[in-house]
């Protein structure tokens, strides 16, 4: 299966941010500070450590094999049948992710904005949105990850730029954090809130140059990390880390708090969620993308189209399934930890028998070379 | 039976393709006249194309006799030709004979090279030996004269079409840049191009295309600059069409764009001649059609249709100013009355108080919701909009003060509308006429529809859902190749420059790579240092004054 070569490392890197800067920004700061009262920005920083691990072995996989994605080179790996049941673990993970993250966003959507909507509506609503743009070959795949880029950086950096005025340096000490019972959770959690990075493998045997895949991935890594531990940082900062315990989503009250200077918009949190709409959507089109094109791969067709609306269906009964936002977040936790297991246990394990079998991809270094 | 007709069939295309490679297509006389030739059988001749074309009365055939002798006749549409130089440099000569010939020819062979060596005053002189050939030159308006003995049809050019004069481009005024646009007649307009670039780079090649109309397609662009791979690729374009008429450059638009289905046009027109020069200069194709006074421009990329000639003629950093004032235009057209009535709606929140006040207050009256209300006025908007453009010009300016300020005023009176609702409208039509380009910003007037309707039914959420659809769809199309967002997605620094920017002339010293032109420097380098160098004041006073004391 030859694919066209024409993704950009900084094609890649802004597919890594946007990626895994989704939904979880809002409710971050909560989880971080559950972990560790004043220590959640280094909560957050450890999660950032802990999905690199994942991150690293992932992509460390795809440049050993640079011209297929998991489900392809797991046949080579470790045989037919094993990687049958780790190809399914993966596109079911990404399938459920997408319809937690439509589901997620759904809640959000009807809590603040849109009181009288049916959470149906919306969620289905943001999941055809991603399902029409699966259509789409990956040269455009990366284009749109590369337009929505700034767009995610700029509010998220706007709302932190103007809570500083309300912030108190106080609120974030110490430092280390007041109790460290449940940190271990905690990082899983945050962890967990960058499992959108697995897309890597499905980009890179689409890249120009597999070889700076890494690069890209830490520098993808890198600014979404920078910016969830700015996002904690300024949260804690202005509420504090016990009123911040109370709060479902403390980035949405945070722009609810901040308001721009000479009084143009009174209040941001609306037209923050509408801008934030772009980076669930960029993060619900890679999980949805993923889960379409590698299930094309393990059927081994050359058209991955006819998944995106057969998937639609299963994706939008499985969103349905919580009962509230409670239950939904009970089982985000507990999908995010299993995915864990997905995301970075089965690429160990594939890199592990790789290096043991000697096996790797044909080298693509000499052609991208030459 | 069913060998048969596949070998039918075969047979049919092949022959179709054979004649394709001569840049010929099937037409309906040649198919009558087969292969019919010119063989000094006057009479004969004279009948076939008789029995072609002598069914139109406004078909002439001459009979005279050349030198007085020689039994010939001559073939012409008369309002298709320039009659003067017919009667007195080809009609005459051929009668009289040259006054200093010593003796006339004898027979066919000789009287040919008389004929073309001292006899006719006229140099656009052809010779043709298939009745077919000389039926479609003569369809062409050239006129053909055929002589007994002769085996070869004289066709001279004497085509005199009426045509208007040069003057400014109706749709693309400039303050300051040419004056001229293109006219109907493709002679013309190519002549335009080529006194602006008098470079043998400058290439066109002719195409017809269009079973009936036998439209001439002048294909242009530089050697040496333009990719050699697009120029094939959109002469493989051109070939496919298989229409019977192609009236205008927009039929041809249709066939050779990328996406039929997008709102978005994927090909650029003008009818400037320097605009088509400028892009000629970047690496693109024009293509032009006879009878059409707007040139095509391809590949083309979203940016273009925002920037506009004047951009280039004026200082970098005004125009740049400029081009965000467009792009603000551009937006507004697209996304005002959606924001409106999303924020009217579900958000009211965001806006100020004392102005939500005010909002609410104009729209005590109103017994609609804020998408009904704002829909009725679009709607109306572009009925008069479509009206004024159908109206004589001399009622059009007073239908527009009526439809406008009476109809607004009065709707507001009437407590229809609300004062800011008409506001919203008017802004958004205003940008809407600010989009240089007509075809793109009918592409988001139209699309500013269904943004109004989802913000009705998700406030600011579907507002983004609506752009976020666009966006990537926009993301998604291409022309020739070209991602359509270029140089924005994907990133190109170089390109850049010339985005929300216009960079100054030393900065673009390179042409748009996204073209991948062959040649890629515009502005030598030894320029740009020049530039960058301190100027040289030699009328410096204080130096004038030293030297003048010395």
């Amino acid at each position: 299966m030859k694919q066209a070569k024409r993704i950009t490392t900084v094609q890649v890197a802004a597919i890594m941010t946007s990626t895994i800067i989704g939904v979880g920004v809002l409710p971050i700061p909560l989880f971080a500070v559950r972990g560790a009262g004043s220590g959640a920005p280094l909560v957050t920083l450890l999660g950032a450590a802990v999905a690199f691990v994942g991150l690293f072995l992932i992509t460390r996989l795809g440049m050993r094999f640079p011209d297929q994605s998991i489900v392809q080179y797991g046949e080579v790996v470790i045989g037919k049948w094993l990687s049958w049941i780790g190809s399914i673990g993966v596109i079911g993970f990404f399938a459920i992710l997408t319809s937690l993250t439509a589901r997620e966003f759904g809640e959000v959507v009807i809590t603040s904005v849109l009181t009288e909507t049916p959470l149906e509506v919306t969620v289905i609503v943001m999941l055809m949105l991603a399902a029409i743009s699966t259509r789409n070959d990956i040269t455009t795949f990366a284009y749109i990850h590369l337009f929505y880029f700034p767009l995610l950086l700029g509010p998220a950096l706007l709302i932190v730029a103007l809570s500083l005025k309300n912030a108190d340096l106080i609120n974030l000490q110490p430092i280390w954090g007041n109790s460290h019972e449940g940190m271990l959770a905690s990082v899983l959690t945050i962890a967990s809130l960058f499992q959108g990075s697995f897309i890597v493998t499905t980009v890179i045997p689409a890249m120009r140059e597999p070889r700076k895949a890494m690069i890209a991935s830490v520098v993808g890594l890198v600014i979404a990390g920078g910016m969830y531990v700015m996002i904690v940082a300024a949260t804690l900062g202005v509420f504090g880390s016990e009123e911040t315990k109370n709060l479902l989503w403390p980035t949405l009250e945070l722009a609810k708090a901040t308001s721009l200077p000479a009084n143009v918009l009174e209040r941001l949190d609306a037209a923050f969620l509408a801008v934030w709409v772009t980076a669930v959507f960029t993060t619900l089109f890679s999980s949805y993308y993923l889960a379409v094109k590698e299930l094309s791969k393990l059927f081994r067709l050359q058209d991955h189209k006819l998944f995106s609306f057969f998937l639609l269906p299963a994706v939008f009964s499985m969103a349905m399934v919580p009962y509230n936002i409670l239950h939904m977040y009970e089982i985000i936790q507990n999908v995010g930890r299993i995915g864990l297991f997905v995301t970075i246990a089965y690429p160990g394990l594939l890199l592990v028998v790789a290096i043991l079998r000697k096996k790797r991809g044909e080298p693509s270094e000499k052609r991208s070379a030459g | 039976m069913a060998v048969k007709g596949i070998m039918f069939l075969f047979g049919r295309r092949k022959r179709r393709r054979s004649s394709g490679d001569n840049g010929e297509y099937p037409r309906i006389p040649a198919e009558r006249l087969n292969d019919a030739a010119v063989d000094g059988d006057l009479e004969r001749v004279v009948r076939q194309i008789r029995g072609v074309l002598g069914e139109n009365d406004d078909f002439t055939i001459r009979r005279f006799l050349v030198f007085g002798r020689y039994p010939a006749a001559m073939f012409f549409y008369p309002n298709m030709i320039d009659m003067t130089t017919l009667n007195s440099e080809i009609l005459k000569p051929l009668m009289y004979g040259p006054p200093h010939a010593e003796r006339l020819p004898e027979n066919g062979e000789e009287l040919w090279d008389f004929l073309l060596e001292s006899t006719l005053y006229h140099s656009d002189v052809r010779s043709e030996t298939l009745v077919a050939k000389v039926v479609s030159d003569l369809l062409r308006g050239q006129t053909a004269v055929i002589i007994e003995g002769v085996a070869q049809a004289l066709l001279l050019g004497t085509r005199a079409i009426e045509k208007r004069s040069i003057d400014q481009p109706a749709t693309e005024q400039v303050i300051r840049g040419p004056r001229e646009g293109f006219i109907e007649l493709l002679s013309t307009n190519i002549s335009l191009i080529r006194y602006r670039l008098q470079t043998p780079d400058l290439r066109v090649k002719t195409m017809e295309v269009g079973r009936r109309s036998q439209s001439k397609v002048a294909i242009c662009y530089m050697h040496g600059i333009t990719n050699p791979e697009l120029v094939k690729e959109i002469t493989r374009r051109l070939d496919l069409i298989d229409v019977d008429a192609i009236l205008d450059s927009g039929y041809l638009e249709q066939f050779i764009e990328d996406n039929q289905m997008s709102p978005f046009p994927q090909v650029q027109y003008t009818e400037r001649p320097d605009k088509v020069v400028a892009n000629l200069l970047e690496g693109r194709v024009a293509l032009i059609v006879d009878g059409s006074p707007l040139a095509l421009v391809v590949p083309t990329v979203f940016s273009q249709f925002y920037q506009t000639v004047e951009d280039y003629t004026e200082r970098f950093l005004m125009m740049s100013a400029i081009r965000w004032a467009r792009l603000i235009a551009l937006v507004f057209s697209l996304v005002f009355p959606s924001l409106y009535v999303a924020i009217i709606s579900f958000n009211p929140e965001l806006i100020p108080t004392e102005f939500a006040v005010a909002v609410a207050g104009g729209r005590a009256g109103v017994p609609f919701p804020a998408i009904v209300e704002v829909l009725v006025i679009e709607i109306s908007m572009e009925v008069l909009r479509e009206a004024t453009i159908r109206l004589p010009q001399q009622v059009g300016g007073a239908l527009s003060i009526v439809g406008v300020l009476v109809v607004g005023q009065a709707a507001v009176a009437a407590g229809f509308a609300s004062p800011i609702t008409v506001v919203i409208i008017a802004l958004t039509t205003i940008g809407s006429f600010a989009t240089p380009a007509y075809n793109a910003a009918l592409a988001l007037r139209l699309l500013r529809f269904p943004l109004i309707v989802l913000a009705g039914i998700f406030g600011l959420y579907g507002v983004m859902i609506g752009l976020i659809l666009i966006a990537n769809h926009l993301l998604s199309l291409k022309s020739f190749g070209v991602p359509y967002l270029s140089p924005l997605v994907p990133g190109s620094p170089q390109g850049m420059k010339d985005l929300f920017l216009r960079g100054p002339f030393w900065w673009m010293s390179t042409r748009p790579d996204f073209l991948h032109p062959s040649d890629k420097t515009r502005i030598s380098d030894r320029t740009v240092e020049e530039l960058k160098k301190p100027p040289n004041n030699v009328l410096e006073p204080a130096d004038i004054e030293n030297t003048r004391k010395r």
